[in-house]
């Protein structure tokens, strides 16, 4: 079992409110628990073949997808859920229940995270925390404080094995 | 009102009283009278003045908040926890307090423009006169933005003087409402922060139109001339004299001094950041040469630094490094402090003998001098720089390590990862480190262009690792071949130009302006920059560039060996890439929207800001890129962009500027407007989808600004070519077609040509539209008519029968 709790070292905001540090196995039960949840992907990703697997896996559980920056370039025609949209707007729209969602099936309650610049997402999370009741999971290789539940700073390879154990939980 | 005018006159019965008459209540508009020119309901806004503006901008574009730090310690109350919006001991809420912080920094970047504007204004009237005419070219409008905000249509130095006193005294008022105790709601917070952000485009051009009528900078000329830019271009062998900073009022006297006693090419003078541009501009209004050189942005100062190159290093203002006189110091490189505003704790040595400066600087008495009399800083900072020169040969002065230095330092790292996580990027040092134990200094270089050399990783590192002299010592090779071609800052776009390409801009035949400015904080690197300009160049846009995205576009060529700069023209035309100059000149690409109201549009410009910003907002595309933004002045520039409706992309470190202001497609009822033919609502296209927001990679930042050119007064032929960029460069950069593209159809002759067949099909069979197929037209499904003599505006006022 990965243990992805160790360092939690913040190197970016500050605030009182801090992130939930995960283990990967308890990570993948929240999501199989929600009710609406949306994987958020990441351009980052494109810098790993791994990566990009790891994420078309979780997609291929049922969990929508929105594509930001251009990772979408990598999701197209893997029988997955992926729509594009700028993760500024997204976090934007995800706390206004006028929206109707990337499919028009109404808002989402669990957010999930991967592939991102560490601290355009730290922002990203900083809004979705002060201004939304949105349960966000960080699945991170980077410890993202602003998000509800995160996995620490990690190692790449060990970030892989313990997205792979997240998988096998959801 | 009085008949007597500004100035002196005495009485006669009054024996040696002197009375001085300053200004004049409705002076503005009795001048205007006087000249036949009709002044709108706003000169010298206050800040409630374009307040219903604001809010208009604000219902459609809503701040978005993202907090850097969710306390408040602005007071001793605190300090307070705001997460969740809550509210501080004072009362203020979070979203309130991240509006403030937006308003502090919006405001002190257009005080260090407007500062700057103030100081080279004073320096020039002490060397030229109030009566200097401003002269910036071929051009009626002189000051578009002065014009339009305060209504003053300045002719002379001096009356410039009075837009001055106007913008530090708002900057003054709007500091204030940051004290505690003071605003409470986040609204009004913004609709400061664009009235700040207005102000800084006043500051802005004032600094800039007083330096292009004194120093003999290019006025309006597309012709103007190339310069070298790059580290590659410097010849170290020769004394090296560098200029940091963005205000060249002193630098001037460094480069009269050079060229009087024939030290041309006896040393080499060059410059980072926007001083560095101004260099380039001066004296070449006359067909003269440039007579600097370019090394480039803040990300090479502390590289330039380091490599041990500079004689002696001379600062002025702004986006001067911290650290500039102790990195100096550890390499026998005497500093020079020329300006208030970054005096170092150096010994004030402006009223000593210039021979007495040299020889205490030149023995190491002191580690350098602050030296504000211009005159004296002509004379010490080249004869140092030849007299450094042989000093600093003799003492064999080593910058960087050596390749054997690199393996030892390599091995020396534990693999903490404390670098990287302390790097603005988090760039993949460890491997460099891991690869350069075995003599593989490669990734090393890899770092090189991506790095913006801020010395975080130094400082992180627990075994004292010089991480960025490694970086720079293998990268030797790449730096001496950057070596590239910056066309120097033309100024203005003049009169003459908006005539001719005014309507093109207004109809989208010219699909839009991109406007590339700001700081060189990029998220991967400088040749995005480049992979941008180009391609929307070769798109027909306008690309207007400025600052520091104006040097690191020179840095690059094509596979003929050209810079951009050298294979576009830049008139202002559609497919012209124009370098406007520093960062003050940035106040010329908002002044070019102004014009195209004011002179295509004939709109009345003098105190009518509210209108000319309601013309631009509906109809001109123009979208602004700063990719690679860092500072508060950034935050000022895009403020006053977005007050005139003009949209702003920033790229992902952006972010941490903590508010945009992003609008939301799926509200029909924010996307109307008026038709001012007859005050009727008509909806409009969600473009600008935002006036300010984030990028997180050019790939996605291609399709948007193609995306938020897109206007209400687009004509057929316009939409069409607007909406084929959109879909092209969504297809080519996310590989697929937009998913909103159809919501831009209002006919079918909105459609490409090419395609259009195909498109109607799929409007047909995936939106319901229906249509004529032997016409080949669109029947019904649009949610917008086609209208070219439709008027849309935001402000009910400026309909007909309203007024």
């Amino acid at each position: 079992m990965v243990d992805t709790t160790k360092n939690t070292q913040i190197y970016s905001t500050w605030g009182r409110k801090m992130a939930k540090p995960v283990n990967p196995n308890v990570a993948g039960k929240v999501i199989s628990k929600a009710k609406r949840p949306l994987l958020v992907v990441g351009s980052e990703i494109l810098m790993d073949e791994k990566l990009v697997e790891k994420t078309i896996s979780i997609a291929k559980k049922g969990i929508p997808v929105a594509a930001t920056g251009h990772s979408i370039t990598a999701l197209m025609n893997k029988g997955i859920d992926a729509k594009y949209i700028n993760v500024h707007s997204l976090a934007t729209f995800l706390g206004d229940a006028k929206w109707g969602g990337l499919d028009g099936q109404g808002s989402y309650d669990t957010i999930l995270f991967l592939g991102h610049k560490k601290y355009y997402l730290d922002q990203v999370l900083s809004g979705l925390k002060n201004f939304t009741d949105l349960k966000t999971l960080a699945i991170e290789r980077h410890f993202m404080q602003n998000a509800t539940l995160s996995f620490g700073n990690l190692r790449p390879e060990v970030h892989l094995d313990a997205l792979d154990e997240f998988i096998d939980n959801i | 009102m009085s008949d007597i005018p500004n100035g002196l006159f005495s009485i006669d019965e009054l024996e040696n009283v002197q009375i001085t008459i300053g200004k004049i209540v409705g002076a503005i508009e009795q001048k205007a009278k006087e000249e036949g020119v009709e002044v709108g309901p706003t000169p010298k806004p206050g800040i409630s003045a374009l307040r219903d503006w604001d809010y208009k901008l604000l219902s459609r574009y809503k701040p978005v908040y993202t907090p850097v730090c969710d306390q408040c310690c602005y007071c001793t109350f605190g300090k307070c926890d705001l997460t969740g919006n809550k509210e501080g001991a004072c009362g203020i809420n979070m979203e309130a307090h991240q509006a403030r912080e937006t308003l502090l920094r919006v405001i002190t970047g257009a005080a260090a423009h407007s500062g700057h504007g103030r100081h080279i204004l004073h320096h020039l009237i002490g060397l030229y006169g109030r009566d200097k005419p401003i002269d910036v070219g071929p051009s009626n409008l002189l000051a578009p933005n002065t014009q339009a905000v305060t209504g003053i249509r300045p002719e002379t130095l001096g009356d410039l003087e009075e837009v001055m006193d106007y913008v530090e005294e708002q900057l003054t008022q709007l500091l204030a409402t940051i004290h505690a105790g003071q605003e409470g709601a986040a609204i009004d917070f913004e609709s400061k922060i664009l009235h700040g952000g207005m102000l800084d485009h006043v500051g802005m051009e004032v600094s800039d139109i007083a330096q292009i009528s004194c120093m003999g900078m290019p006025k309006s000329d597309p012709e103007a001339p190339l310069v070298e830019i790059g580290m590659g271009c410097i010849d170290s062998s020769k004394p090296v004299l560098v200029v940091i900073g963005h205000n060249v009022a002193g630098v001037t006297n460094i480069m009269d001094y050079i060229q009087d006693h024939g030290l041309e090419d006896k040393m080499e003078l060059a410059g980072l950041c926007c001083t560095a541009i101004d260099m380039t501009r001066y004296q070449t209004d006359r067909g003269g040469k440039p007579h600097a050189k370019v090394i480039g942005t803040l990300a090479k100062e502390l590289k330039m630094i380091r490599s041990g190159v500079p004689d002696v290093i001379v600062v002025d203002e702004q986006c001067v490094r911290a650290d500039v006189l102790d990195e100096a110091k550890k390499l026998s490189i005497p500093v020079i402090t020329t300006n208030e505003k970054i005096m170092y704790g150096l010994r004030n040595r402006s009223a000593d003998r210039p021979q007495d400066i040299i020889d205490d600087l030149s023995s190491f008495k002191e580690p350098g001098a602050l030296i504000l009399d211009f005159d004296v800083l002509g004379q010490v900072a080249p004869e140092l720089t030849l007299k450094m020169s042989k000093i600093r040969d003799e003492m064999g002065i080593k910058a960087l390590p050596s390749d054997e230095d690199l393996k030892e330092l390599s091995t020396k790292c534990v693999m903490c990862a404390a670098c990287e996580m302390d790097c603005p990027d988090n760039l993949p040092i460890m491997e460099a480190m891991k690869a350069g134990v075995d003599g593989d200094f490669s990734k090393f270089e890899y770092l090189h262009d991506k790095c913006i050399a801020c010395g975080r990783c130094d400082q992180a590192c627990p075994k004292d690792i010089p991480i960025l002299n490694m970086i720079e010592q293998a990268s030797q090779k790449l730096i001496r071949e950057e070596k590239g071609l910056m066309r120097a800052g033309r100024g203005q776009i003049s009169d003459p130009e908006i005539r001719e390409e005014g309507v093109n801009l207004v109809l989208g035949t010219t699909p839009g302006i991109i406007a590339m400015v700001g700081c060189s904080n990029y998220p991967d690197g400088t040749k995005d920059l480049y992979r941008v300009a180009d391609e929307m160049l070769k798109r027909n846009y306008i690309v207007v560039i400025s600052g520091c995205s104006a040097m690191d576009l020179g840095m690059y060529k094509d596979e003929d060996g050209e810079t951009l700069y050298e294979k576009y023209p830049a008139k202002f035309l559609a497919g012209n890439l124009i370098n406007v100059g520093s960062c003050v000149s940035n106040s010329h690409i908002t002044g070019t929207a102004i014009k195209v109201a004011a002179i295509f549009a004939q709109r009345q410009v003098s105190g009518n800001y509210e209108e000319i910003a309601d013309y631009i907002t509906n109809r001109i595309g123009a979208v602004g890129v700063a990719w690679g933004a860092y500072s508060q002045k950034a935050s000022s520039i895009a403020s006053g962009c977005n007050r005139l409706g003009i949209p702003v992309v920033v790229g992902p470190h952006g972010s941490k500027y903590r508010r945009a202001l992003i609008g939301k497609p799926y509200n029909e009822e924010d996307w109307k407007v008026y038709d001012a033919r007859d005050g009727s609502e008509m909806p409009i296209p969600s473009s600008p989808e935002f006036l300010l927001t984030t990028a997180e990679s050019i790939e996605e930042l291609l399709p948007m600004l193609a995306k938020n050119c897109i206007r209400p007064s687009d004509n057929n032929m316009g939409r069409m070519i607007k909406l084929t960029h959109y879909m092209e460069l969504s297809q080519k950069y996310l590989g697929h077609m937009p998913a909103d593209w159809y919501k831009f159809v209002r006919t079918e002759t909105d459609l490409p040509l090419a395609k259009r067949e195909d498109l109607l099909k799929i409007l047909e069979k995936d939106h319901g539209w229906e249509i004529d197929w032997k016409r080949k037209k669109i029947l019904s499904g649009p949610s917008m008519k086609s209208d070219v003599s439709a008027q849309p505006t935001n402000v009910k006022r400026l309909c007909k029968g309203e007024c």
